[in-house]
């Protein structure tokens, strides 16, 4: 059990990958007020990866999932989905938000059934088709409630559905347990591992937590901010151990705190600024 | 031990499980209260106490005078035409108004919120008419719509629709990007995002805007019914003031008050119906 270093930027050929991000970099604004979000970036997500994107507030993780999203273009390069460029957001990716994308006017099952019926299927079919996905969430008794009727769990765990139901060739994750206490996202990270077995979904998964990166992954990439950029990447067969205590094991804490001194470093523009 | 407590102390601990109930049923008693006090001090002012009228019937009726005059304007009506008359004319010229406003002022709004385009077009010329007082566009109202109901009706509705449309506007504007980018990679077409995101989730706004017009619109019932007609229950109420029956005054307001609460009622249920989820995310 462990992680070692992988090169993300050649997991496989761009022909082979699910989702390829080639060159990419985000700038907001123009002229001296620029931000740059991301500098020029590769990586390689094959099919059935479970990749997690760590790092803190401004290291552009979450700019890249929605360049990977099609909320936003990028400012160079290009991010393609088996083969395809993003240009918009699409049904063929899947995305799951912190908090409050949930449809407040509508029912559960009303939630789940959107992406069916959006993409032309019959209400009927989309009726049957969001129920199997809420009962494999544990939700099925729950259909006919409201968003706000329900814990912050299990809201986020309609928005998992939601995105499931579709199908979607990739799931983009953008902190999707970040606002839940700690018992409940155990639970529910217990709950993804198990989610993640039985469908072998490629996943992206953004989040700060470096733990819940390792106890999740098959892939650890992680980025430092100002500006935000690539900083190591690690493959892991943490997520796929078998052991319930995983999270407590010497080899677990031991590349928990690898990658915790990763992000401490300063990063040599920050040493300059000290200087 | 029991020496540690103060009796207040104590006390507040062994009502704890009564209060809520308790505090419930003592609020609506204050409530009534303030209504009992009001309405007996009126009615002890205006000379139904065991002494002289402290104010005088010309100046403010009792409560009885006024239940009566309510009553012989039922029976006999006022200036040639029935109370049902007079109330009739003025809720049409009221609704039309006010229906106008909703079936326009809303789409408008929620373009103005979609497109900064049409927003480009329509939104200064909203803001621009928006501080004017309407009510001195009245003469200019009579003398480009004429004398009839159509003058009345558009003085009416010339402070609500930009009141309707704005709040519409601002209702798409506060949509949440999260909830649009949600359907959109959901699959869903600008249709599908415009009828079953942005529509649904201005609701609540919307329905703010139109609870707040009511009162003005109450308002500007007054105004339009200043003159150039006779009748209308408010047109009544400024009449009788002229002969200074105050007592008809004072029953034409009523019901002119019962009229704005019972509108503000059916919004607020239709609101609670229909947008239950207001305000619970």
């Amino acid at each position: 059990m462990q992680i070692e270093p992988y090169d993300c930027r050649t997991r496989c050929a761009v022909a082979d990958a699910k989702l390829s991000i080639e060159g990419v970099s985000k700038v907001y604004g123009s002229g001296p007020d620029s931000v740059e979000a991301l500098t020029p970036m590769d990586l390689m997500v094959q099919e059935g990866d479970f990749l997690c994107i760590v790092g803190p507030s401004g290291c552009g993780k979450t700019t890249l999932l929605n360049l990977a999203a099609g909320f936003d273009r990028p400012t160079a390069g290009t991010l393609k989905i088996d083969g395809t460029e993003i240009s918009k957001p699409g049904a063929e990716r899947g995305v799951v938000f912190q908090q409050g994308a949930l449809f407040s006017w509508m029912s559960v099952l009303e939630n789940v059934a959107f992406g069916p019926r959006a993409t032309g299927r019959s209400a009927a079919e989309a009726r049957a088709l969001a129920m199997d996905t809420l009962r494999m969430v544990g939700l099925d008794e729950f259909a006919e409630k409201y968003p706000y009727q329900l814990s912050g769990g299990m809201q986020q765990r309609v928005g998992i559905a939601r995105a499931l139901t579709n199908d979607p060739e990739v799931l983009l994750m953008d902190e999707p347990f970040a606002a839940l206490d700690q018992q409940t996202r155990e639970g529910l990270l217990e709950e993804i591992r198990q989610l993640w077995n039985r469908t072998g979904k490629t996943i992206l998964w953004i989040t700060h937590s470096i733990e819940e990166a390792l106890f999740l992954a098959t892939h650890i990439v992680v980025m430092s901010p100002r500006p935000g950029r690539v900083c190591a990447s690690f493959r892991s067969d943490f997520g796929t151990s078998e052991d319930p205590m995983i999270s407590v094991t010497p080899e677990f804490v031991a590349a928990k705190r690898h990658i915790f001194e990763l992000l401490k470093a300063p990063s040599p523009e920050r040493a300059q600024e000290v200087l | 031990m029991t020496e540690a407590y103060s009796p207040a102390e104590l006390k507040a601990a062994t009502a704890e499980p009564r209060t809520r109930p308790r505090k419930r049923l003592s609020n609506r008693w204050l409530t009534f209260g303030t209504f009992a006090l009001l309405l007996s001090s009126w009615a002890l002012a205006t000379g139904m106490g065991p002494w002289e009228p402290i104010i005088k019937p010309l100046f403010l009726p009792s409560p009885t005078l006024v239940v009566q005059t309510f009553f012989q304007l039922l029976e006999n009506g006022f200036q040639g035409k029935t109370l049902g008359q007079h109330v009739g004319i003025s809720l049409y010229r009221f609704s039309v108004a006010f229906f106008f406003c909703i079936v326009i002022g809303v789409p408008v709004g929620l373009l103005m919120g979609m497109s900064d385009r049409f927003r480009a077009i329509f939104e200064p010329p909203i803001q621009a008419i928006r501080p004017v007082p309407k009510i001195a566009l009245l003469p200019l109202f009579l003398i480009w719509f004429g004398i009839g109901n159509l003058s009345k009706i558009i003085v009416i509705a010339a402070p609500v629709f930009p009141l309707i449309a704005i709040s519409a506007m601002q209702a798409v504007q506060s949509v949440s990007i999260k909830k649009i980018q949600a359907a959109q990679s959901l699959g869903a077409n600008r249709w599908t995002i415009f009828s079953r995101i942005v529509l649904p989730a201005s609701l609540p706004g919307i329905f703010t805007g139109i609870r707040l017009s009511i009162s003005i619109a109450v308002t500007m019932l007054v105004a339009a019914e200043l003159t150039a007609t006779s009748e209308g229950i408010a047109w009544m109420a400024l009449t009788a003031a002229e002969f200074l029956a105050t007592n008809v005054v004072i029953v034409a307001v009523l019901i002119m008050a019962v009229i704005g609460f019972g509108l503000d009622r059916i919004f607020w249920l239709l609101e609670t119906r229909i947008v239950h989820w207001s305000g619970k995310e």
